[in-house]
């Protein structure tokens, strides 16, 4: 149903193929044909050529509307070209592997810390406050980052399979308690405690950083794997 | 044996610290060559081994990340921006009959596209106007608008040194006397085929060929085909099928990937160049067999690389070759990078390791590169090449290789082997050689992490961080050489790196120019990270005595 695809991030992009290739240009010749009325992709030709340019055109819905442009260049002998997704390796989906890599658990950790700092320097907030503040603000964040948005940054040769997976269901191919997995499920009980000892277990508090954690731990239980409650964020 | 260089009852007994022979080493605890492929066997090899994979400190893997989360920062925002109307779109906008139609991508595919890589692609597909020797000319193009559009000035860069093409022997080249043969064949059978092989398509230049690749591998026969991705993207569905077994190395090239995938059959990676990796794998394949039925497999075959051409790191051959006779596997060598570039006459790593090349089943290879044409090659038992004259999809209905392409391999290839009369061909092969090993050497003692073996042209130098891609690229071709860079997603996320590929067209003093650029480049961007101990006192490497001198 068209009106149903408010969302930004949410695949609603429409696509039509247009004219000249940049190189191409000032000289008439276009690379691919326009479209018709159908908007379809038309005559893309194979690797037999030395380039193909397409231009997409796509345009988001409702409100949030978004103009994006794909300007995708596919070179034969250039095995360095960096949309070349996964050339140096045959990892298809390399967003898999992204918690794993040397350094992410430091930086994660160290990014956490400068949060607190600078929320910590804001002249008229509390200790408590402080701490609650860290605390929902990294659970909100590891929500949309982790849960809420779904596919990869790139276009992956495996058409897409990841598509409508969000990171934490991408995460090393959805093998679950992985170290990775282990690591961000520890990070907010381990800033929950911290968070009520420095807010001395008072009551708001109490219940405002619990919400949040329940916020955060339940998209992580195997049991939700895929799963999307009232159908929301599916496409 | 308390004293470890003890001789005892006639015999030397030195303890074998397994470490050691595996290349790494620790000192001040920091681990100097970090484990990453496997012990070797070195009883297997009959020149030393050493490959180098250093890991640059902690701190360098958090500034990556740091960078990295910038850039997405920066690219939300923009899109932000541009969705609010605040910034210009710089591209068309989608007509308004559409907009109620299926949407048939995602926008969040395109966000490392349009905030990350376009913010820095002049230094991708840049325009070269001349051969790709040595040396070549560019064509000056400048952006207006960040590079979402591109203006040719007019001007040419001449004489850009170049670092980036797969030039390993220098073929590429437009001397006339050595191009003549070519003209003459240009002036016989013209540019196109026009058909397949199998229809009218077959010319004597194409036999004359494949019995000159057969005879330079030392096989009894070969197979060339019009392009080199296709060679291995075809033919390997058609060596095997449903109910065979791929092992392939965790680096393979995209053709030997989709070829794998195209062919229907169970692949398992193992990781790169690790020999217990894959003996585990192949144990594993003959002990449980097929994964429900566990019926034997029909058929298992390992996909390597000579050299792997984003790491510079060779395949260790010999020790494929002992495990594939131990457990009956095949091997599919896939030669693209190594053909022509290593080995003491060019033969590439069946020749640089000493072995036979009857126990490779089959050899693969391209002449894109060490040969300056076009086209790649499948050569092994006639039996074989025979059956992939029939069953192979590229030799039955795609257009054969065009004649002049395939006379200037010929020439190349007789160049090399030295059938023209000349040694040109074995020069050109040790000077590869001579430029390799100098350039690597000296790119260890400035500092730098390069990964890989030191007998392989190709370089990478590692970078890092994402910022550092685009300004390295960039200041290289201001001091005009231009080099080839890559990063996420193409490499893991915490490897961006610059690749130099070392040709023989190069000279001593184009090499030293590039040197001496890379030390300035290095210290203004910072990217000597090694921490390997260097010499406090350069000066003293070159002393021959060390007497005082009055």
């Amino acid at each position: 149903m068209p009106g149903r695809r408010g969302r930004r991030w949410d695949g609603a992009v429409r696509c039509c193929v247009v004219s000249c290739c940049e190189s191409c240009r000032g000289r008439g010749r276009p690379l691919v044909s326009s479209p018709g009325p159908g908007g379809a992709v038309s005559e893309l030709r194979g690797p037999e050529d030395h380039t193909w340019n397409w231009t997409f055109l796509s345009k988001g819905r409702g409100s949030d509307v978004i103009s994006v442009i794909k300007q995708f260049q596919v070179c034969l002998a250039s095995v360095g070209a960096n949309m070349n997704v996964g050339t140096a390796h045959s990892e298809v989906n390399p967003n898999t592997r992204v918690m794993n890599s040397r350094g992410i658990w430091l930086s994660y950790v160290l990014g956490i810390g400068l949060l607190h700092v600078v929320l910590l320097s804001i002249p008229f907030f509390s200790v408590p406050v402080v701490w609650t503040l860290t605390n929902i603000i990294h659970n909100m964040s590891m929500y949309i980052f982790l849960h809420t948005v779904k596919g990869t940054p790139f276009e992956t040769p495996d058409q897409g399979k990841a598509r409508l997976l969000t990171h934490w269901e991408q995460m090393d191919y959805g093998v679950q308690f992985t170290a990775s997995r282990k690591f961000l499920t520890i990070m907010p009980i381990v800033l929950y405690f911290l968070t009520s000892f420095y807010t001395k277990y008072d009551r708001i508090h109490f219940i405002i950083n619990t919400i949040s954690l329940m916020s955060v731990l339940i998209p992580k239980l195997p049991q939700l794997h895929g799963v999307r409650i009232f159908g929301i964020n599916k496409y | 044996m308390a004293n470890p260089k003890a001789v005892c009852n006639g015999h030397y007994h030195q303890k074998q610290n397994n470490l050691l022979k595996s290349g790494i080493y620790k000192k001040n605890g920091i681990a100097k060559q970090i484990k990453k492929n496997g012990i070797s066997n070195g009883s297997f090899y009959k020149q030393p081994f050493t490959e180098h994979f250093e890991q640059a400190p902690l701190y360098v893997a958090v500034f990556t990340y740091v960078g990295f989360t910038v850039g997405t920062i920066f690219g939300y925002l923009k899109d932000f921006l541009r969705a609010c109307g605040i910034q210009k779109c710089p591209f068309a906008i989608e007509r308004e009959e559409q907009k109620d139609f299926v949407p048939l991508y995602q926008d969040f595919e395109n966000f490392y596209t349009r905030n990350l890589y376009i913010r820095i692609r002049d230094n991708w597909n840049r325009p070269i106007c001349s051969v790709p020797g040595p040396q070549f000319d560019l064509m000056e193009r400048v952006t207006d608008d960040n590079n979402w559009t591109f203006r040719f000035t007019g001007r040419t860069i001449k004489n850009v040194i170049n670092m980036g093409s797969y030039n390993y022997l220098g073929f590429a080249e437009t001397d006339a006397n050595a191009l003549k043969t070519v003209a003459d064949d240009l002036q016989k059978y013209g540019t196109g085929v026009c058909s397949t092989r199998q229809e009218m398509g077959n010319l004597d230049k194409h036999i004359e060929l494949e019995n000159l690749v057969a005879q330079f591998l030392g096989v009894e026969d070969a197979l060339v085909f019009g392009m080199g991705f296709a060679t291995n993207s075809m033919n390997i569905p058609a060596l095997v099928g449903r109910g065979c077994l791929i092992l392939s190395d965790e680096l393979n090239h995209t053709s030997l990937v989709l070829g794998a995938r195209l062919s229907g059959a169970t692949i398992r990676v193992f990781k790169h160049n690790n020999m217990q990796s894959l003996e585990k794998l192949l144990r594993d394949a003959i002990v449980y067999g097929q994964p429900r039925n566990h019926r034997a497999w029909r058929k298992i075959l390992i996909l390597v690389e000579g050299i792997y051409s984003m790491e510079g790191s060779i395949v260790r051959l010999p020790e494929v070759v002992a495990l594939k006779k131990k457990y009956k596997a095949y091997l599919y060598l896939d030669e693209a990078h190594s053909i022509g570039a290593v080995g003491p006459t060019g033969r590439g790593v069946v020749e640089y390791f000493g072995m036979d090349p009857d126990d490779v089943d089959v050899l693969m290879g391209t002449f894109t590169k060490s040969f300056g044409a076009a086209g790649g090659y499948i050569a092994g038992r006639k039996e074989l090449m025979d059956f992939l004259r029939t069953h192979s999809h590229s030799s039955v209905y795609a257009t054969s290789m065009c004649p002049p392409v395939a006379e200037q391999i010929v020439r190349a290839m007789k160049c090399v082997m030295g059938l023209d009369g000349t040694t040109k061909g074995l020069q050109r092969v040790q000077q590869l050689r001579k430029n390799t090993r100098y350039f690597r050497q000296r790119l260890h003692e400035m500092g730098f992490i390069i990964y890989g073996n030191d007998d392989s042209p190709v370089v990478p130098l590692l970078l890092y961080i994402p910022g550092k891609i685009a300004a390295f690229a960039r200041c290289m071709l201001e001091k005009n050489i231009g080099v080839v860079v890559v990063g996420f997603p193409a490499t893991p996320i915490t490897e961006s790196r610059a690749r130099f590929c070392v040709s023989a067209a190069h000279t001593r003093e184009m090499l030293d120019t590039v040197l001496n650029a890379l030390d300035e480049l290095g210290d203004f961007l910072q990217l000597k990270y090694s921490r390997n101990s260097k010499s406090s006192r350069p000066e003293l490497y070159d002393k021959t005595s060390f007497e005082l001198e009055d």
